[in-house]
């Protein structure tokens, strides 16, 4: 039997943002994520869990280091591959939703599929029904609560069926209930497609819905823990 | 790549007043380039329209240097053999009952018949009528006159009417289409003879000639001969530095325009930073956000060209009125008509708008398609330009300005290049807005929180956090302002410069008539002469010439009653420069001299009615009467030369004082009505002028109120925008503890912070804009030297601009702080 293949693979992973400092973001962190895995990386505020995420996402590019997608390697990708990717292969729920404010729900979620060129309505208005925001498709993100626009936001991630989902605090600008709600929402639906999750928080009700946590301190990935043990 | 456009174009509908204030933006910087460029299009049109009309089919014409000339010349002139046809002409003004002057043609209707067709095809419409022969009429019924059918509309004519003149009564016995603009009369030469007491003698013969060379070969001596294109030349250079002037004023107001139109592009782009890393961040490419924005923009561009063609049509209307009165005032009468809306208006709108919105957005879209999507994702960050690339933009700032100062020196190469000089300066000095925000933000930061504490500091900071966005709209205010300052000091330099050369060469006590459509009497001369008291009387007389291919004035005078009576302003030398000329040798104005290179003691060689003369120049003065140039001379040397007695105007100086003096003021002025002549007292005749003058700045003025206009749409764009950007950030002031109004206060701040750093900023750019236009701009379009006479008004009336300019822009703001303000709002949309 072969050995699996990591889906994402981070070596000695460095990100410097101001030139001037010696302030480093990330630290050299080494990663690898398997496919249909749900990983939480958990840290304080400031520890680089963000950064690590925009990085994987493509983003943002490391001041050091390297990043495989599928065995690919980021870098090399050039900038209009690392779109295709996010385009095609990579979901993204932000912490802010970051839903485009000009468009209704099912527009937001739509978008995503008009970009992987299938834009299919009915796709669209499933993966609102799945989220739970049948009867709200019309409505735009302003006229939605905070944990209905993270949900639109999930829809949108999931509608396109990546083999990745990235999720930055999804539950940041939530209330406990909503969140749980939430989280709820984006582990099922990765697990219904098969995608892999990664999820930064540093809230603890995230772990209960990992398969493995990592903690990180000061941008360095200190430790791999198994679920169940959410103490930061 | 559809929903992404949606994305976009919503946007523009829900930030609605946002969208309609960028709009207005490029809508006005459109219309401010259009208006100026159709107003100046229709006067040249007009110009061609009228020379073109009132040539008909001739090709040249032939007159005297100065005066009518003797009919009998027309036997030699049938017997020509370069002449296919030829026709007399009387062409001279007169004045209808309303004052208004209008031109009168004596034609010979048979003879013209060749030349005129269209005229003469009017006059012999029913020739073999018994009821209505116009033809008859025309000749035989006495001051018959045609009527162009305009002047025929306006003063409710037809034919059968008369019309009061101050040449006596006309009958209209028909109308003519006459497209030139100029109200026009028609009459038989030989009744035109009559009423101008021409017996004998015709202005000028029109020809049509199949040899050009042969007949100026028999002719050129003693008379002038004009082809049609040196006559157009002739009327085309005389409007030479009008055209400048309007280019120039043009110019600043596509300078202006283009700036506001980046502006509002520059904020467009600015304000969607947060989008479009939304965008990116889901996987759309670079080149959709880009070209998102690119239609964006576009579409921005099309509706605000479209609406600024409109709005700029409907100006030029307005501003085609006031350039004709300025052309008739100072060179000849023109009525441009506004020309007919154009399609092709809207299509240069549309261009104008499109191409400066995407010269505005172009470097913020590359910027922010190139900035990594998780930078463009953290959204609105405070847009202040690092101190390093604000000294970097100050030193290109600085090497321009000096490239511009280069510029202006070589200004005496072509006037075009003062120009250049001129827009490339203010470039420059845009370039270093930044700096100047760095350098006066510390200051203006403690008056401001002196004046309301923690809000002023919170606005002033604002402005400097936000130097990318207010950068931009501080210069195109500061541009605006420098130009109003700049021109403002020209009027009151150069109308004191005016006043100045009035007092000392116009020091006649009464004139008479000193309008071009009045010739006086030479017998009121000499009885004028007779009355007890009066000192001196100056004849005048003035004609264009062409010297050296250039259309100049001669002006013959009395030099022995100047020299008494006046103080002419001399280049060099002073009184004693008169005596010379009563002895053959002339003067010259400045713009002669300059505009010729000539020098006291250098000769000018003229065509006079002997043939070519060379006239020693013993004297050269100030003057601004024509930029074209005066060749002054003794009446009795001009007289000499050209055997024409014409005059054109006395001025009168009287030796006593007090009552006797208003007697005979008044005496001459009953002597000059009996006659039907015009007269003006001095200070009648100065406030003449003074109105001609300000009618010339009139456009000036305009472009200049144009300018402030499109410039403050360019800070309240600037002030919306932030208000847009910040509504979360109030939102936190309110939850610390500000009022709405402590809130509102921060918003009418940083409006008046902008505007009081433009202002001071155009203080400096305002003064060497003054010194540029005075000194070097002016003296090259119009070669005279203008003197600086220091005006505190213009820098007043630019702070008031500014301060009312920037609260003005902030009340839109203001009214959506208090109406959106009531509660605490910090939630993210």
């Amino acid at each position: 039997m072969d050995t699996p293949r990591p889906i994402i693979k981070t070596i000695d992973l460095w990100k410097r943002y101001n030139t001037d400092e010696e302030s480093f973001a990330l630290r050299g962190a080494n990663l690898e994520v398997y496919p249909g895995e749900i990983l939480t990386i958990f840290g304080k505020s400031g520890s680089g869990k963000t950064t690590l995420l925009n990085l994987i996402a493509g983003l943002d590019r490391p001041t050091q280091g390297k990043i495989e997608i599928e065995g690919n390697d980021m870098e090399a990708m050039g900038e209009k591959v690392r779109t295709e990717l996010r385009r095609k292969r990579i979901g993204f729920v932000f912490q802010f939703f970051n839903l485009l404010p000009t468009l209704t729900a099912l527009e937001n979620v739509l978008f995503s599929l008009e970009l992987i060129g299938k834009p299919d309505k009915d796709s669209a208005l499933e993966a609102l029904s799945s989220v739970g925001l049948k009867g709200k498709e019309n409505r735009f993100p302003f006229q939605l609560s905070g944990g209905e626009q993270q949900r639109v936001a999930i829809a949108r991630a999931i509608v396109k069926k990546p083999s990745i989902i990235l999720a930055d605090e999804p539950t940041g600008n939530l209330d406990t209930a909503t969140g749980e709600h939430v989280l709820n929402l984006l582990v099922s639906q990765c697990k219904r497609y098969g995608a892999t999750l990664i999820m930064v928080s540093h809230a603890m009700n995230t772990c209960r819905f990992a398969t493995r946590i990592i903690n990180m301190v000061d941008g360095i990935l200190v430790e791999d823990r198994s679920t169940g043990d959410c103490e930061v | 790549m559809k929903i992404v456009i949606k994305a976009f174009l919503r946007y523009l509908l829900r930030r609605r007043s946002l969208s309609i204030l960028q709009l207005l933006g490029i809508a006005c910087g459109v219309a401010a380039v259009i208006g100026m460029a159709i107003s100046a299009r229709s006067a040249l049109y007009s110009f061609n329209e009228a020379i073109e009309f009132l040539r008909g089919k001739a090709t040249h014409h032939i007159e005297k240097p100065a005066g009518s000339m003797d009919e009998d010349i027309l036997i030699e002139i049938i017997n020509d053999p370069a002449v296919d046809f030829f026709s007399p002409v009387i062409d001279r003004r007169i004045r209808i009952a309303d004052g208004e002057v209008v031109r009168l043609l004596g034609i010979d209707p048979f003879l013209d018949s060749n030349i005129r067709p269209e005229i003469v095809r009017t006059i012999s419409r029913d020739r073999y009528s018994q009821e209505n022969n116009v033809l008859y009429d025309f000749i035989y019924m006495e001051n018959a006159v045609l009527i162009d059918g305009s002047m025929a509309k306006k003063l409710g004519l037809s034919p059968k009417d008369t019309i009061n003149t101050n040449k006596g009564i006309f009958n209209v016995v028909g109308t003519f289409s006459n497209p030139s603009g100029e109200l026009l009369i028609i009459m038989d030469i030989g009744n035109a003879q009559k009423v101008f007491e021409l017996k004998g003698m015709i202005d000028r013969i029109d020809l049509i000639l199949n040899d050009d060379t042969g007949f100026r070969g028999r002719w050129g001596q003693g008379f002038k001969i004009e082809s049609n294109r040196q006559r157009r030349e002739n009327l085309t250079a005389l409007l030479q530095a009008f055209k400048l002037n309007l280019q120039a004023l043009s110019l600043l107001a596509l300078f202006v325009g283009v700036f506001l139109i980046y502006n509002t592009a520059m904020f467009a782009v600015v304000s969607r930073r947060k989008d479009a890393g939304i965008m990116r961040g889901i996987g759309v490419r670079r080149s959709e956000v880009f070209l998102a924005f690119t239609t964006e923009i576009i579409l921005f561009g099309i509706a605000g060209g479209a609406i600024g063609s409109i709005f700029g049509y409907i100006l030029s209307r307005i501003l085609t009125d006031i350039l004709g009165s300025t052309i008739s005032n100072l060179y000849f009468f023109l009525r441009p008509t506004p020309l007919a809306w154009s399609w092709w208006n809207m299509l240069a709108g549309i261009v104008l708008g499109c191409g400066a919105s995407l010269l505005g957005g172009i470097t913020p879209m590359i910027d922010l398609v190139k900035t990594e999507p998780v930078s463009a994702l953290r959204g609105r960050i405070y847009q202040k330009a690092s101190r390093k690339t604000v000294k970097k933009l100050s030193v290109y700032g600085l090497l321009i300005i000096l490239m511009g100062i280069v510029f202006l020196f070589f200004t005496s190469a072509h006037v075009y290049i003062g120009f250049a000089g001129t827009f490339i300066f203010l470039i420059g000095i845009s370039l270093t807005t930044g700096f100047v925000l760095m350098v006066s933000i510390p200051l203006l930061r403690r008056f401001f929180s002196y004046l309301s504490g923690t809000i002023g500091k919170i606005a002033i900071s604002n402005i400097w956090l936000n130097t990318n966005r207010t950068s931009i709209a501080v210069a195109a205010f500061m541009i605006a302002l420098s130009m109003a300052i700049g021109l403002g000091s020209l009027i009151h330099s150069f109308r004191h410069s005016l006043i100045w050369w009035m007092n000392s060469q116009l020091r006649g006590d009464i004139y008479i008539s000193t309008r071009s459509d009045v010739d006086v009497p030479l017998e009121l001369y000499e009885e004028l002469k007779k009355i007890p008291g009066i000192g001196g009387i100056d004849i005048y007389r003035n004609i264009q010439i062409t010297y050296r291919g250039k259309p100049v004035h001669i002006t013959a005078i009395d030099s022995s009653v100047l020299k008494k009576y006046t103080q002419f302003s001399w280049l060099k030398g002073g009184s004693e420069n008169w005596d010379p000329v009563k002895k053959g040798s002339v003067i010259v104005s400045e713009s002669f001299a300059r505009r010729f290179r000539i020098k006291e003691g250098d000769t000018v060689s003229i065509e006079s009615a002997r043939g070519m003369v060379s006239l020693p120049v013993t004297g050269i003065f100030h003057d601004y009467s024509t930029e074209h140039g005066v060749i002054m001379m003794d009446r009795s040397t001009y007289i000499n030369l050209f055997n024409d007695r014409t005059i054109n105007s006395l001025g009168i100086f009287i030796d006593v004082k007090g009552e006797k003096r208003q007697g005979i003021i008044e005496q001459v002025e009953k002597m000059a009505y009996a006659r039907g002549l015009p007269t003006s007292r001095q200070r009648q005749f100065h406030e003449r002028i003074l109105g001609v003058f300000d009618n010339t700045f009139a456009i000036t003025r305009s472009m200049r109120t144009l300018a402030t206009i499109v410039a403050f749409f360019g800070i309240a764009g600037a002030l919306m925008t932030l208000f847009v950007e910040r509504q979360q950030e109030f939102g936190i002031y309110r939850a610390l503890g500000f009022s709405t109004g402590q809130v509102a206060l921060i918003t009418l701040m940083e409006g008046i912070g902008m505007g009081l750093i433009s202002f001071l900023m155009s203080i400096f750019t305002g003064s060497a804009i003054a010194y540029i236009l005075i000194k070097v701009i002016n003296l090259e379009s119009f070669n005279w030297t203008i003197f600086f006479y220091f005006s505190l008004n213009p820098y007043l009336a630019a702070f008031t601009t500014a301060i009312l300019a920037s609260i003005g822009a902030s009340l839109y703001p203001l009214w959506k702080v208090y109406r959106l303000y009531p509660q605490m709002q910090i939630r993210e949309e």
